[in-house]
């Protein structure tokens, strides 16, 4: 593989992942595994909006629970927006709804990492798999 | 806005009213789907929605059982050592 490929490669994995990151699902999208895609998609933003269900956008807490937080904001950008909101503490909640709350959103995020990893994985085989290199 | 849209929105602003009684252990329910689901649609190679839903089944009653024996094994060890 000559540098500029490697480059080339690097910038498309990259591309995977970051995608993935922003819709979820989005990365196997650019994969054109479009079933995949959509299970997926699906799967973690029903998790993640039940949990906002459950515990109210309270749940997202970046002052409160730094560590939480940075689980859920694995599984989008929209979490910082709403996290922007919450932070002034106008949406307190406590007891079993926050804990529920935080483990679904928190769980979703966890799904998502699962998805970016497998996502570039992917890429990364299809890619070798062309080139043979 | 319509009010549909704003009706939406306010049941995201505040919290459910969930106790702390054993019934609220059945919120793992829904978890442990979604955990089955994504877990099998990165992992089948082909997605066909039979083998798919099969997958999906049969690995959410393996953690559905895992988990209640583990509180079946769980309780018994507290009664036993609280008794």
């Amino acid at each position: 593989m000559t540098r500029n490929s490697k480059e080339t490669h690097l910038l498309f994995l990259l591309t995977v992942g970051l995608f993935s990151w922003l819709i979820p699902g989005g990365g196997y999208f650019l994969l054109k595994e479009k079933k995949r895609a959509i299970i997926i998609f699906s799967a973690i933003t029903l998790t993640f909006c039940t949990g906002l269900y459950i515990g109210s956008i309270g749940v997202i807490d970046p002052v409160g629970s730094k560590f939480p937080y940075a689980g859920q904001l694995i599984s989008s950008p929209v979490v910082a927006i709403i996290g922007y909101h919450t932070s002034g503490g106008g949406y307190n909640v406590y007891g079993k709804p926050r804990e529920i709350g935080q483990l679904y959103t928190g769980l979703a995020g966890m799904l998502n990492l699962l998805c970016i990893i497998n996502a570039i994985y992917l890429a990364h085989l299809r890619r070798t798999k062309t080139t043979g290199v | 806005m319509t009010k549909l849209t704003i009706f939406i929105m306010a049941t995201f602003t505040s919290p459910e009213n969930i106790g702390t009684d054993p019934k609220s252990m059945l919120w793992l329910l829904p978890l442990t789907t979604a955990v089955a689901i994504v877990y099998k649609a990165t992992k089948l190679q082909t997605i066909t929605w039979k083998n798919f839903i099969k997958e999906v089944i049969t690995l959410l009653g393996s953690i559905a059982v895992f988990l209640i024996i583990t509180a079946l094994v769980l309780y018994a060890f507290a009664w036993f050592t609280t008794e």
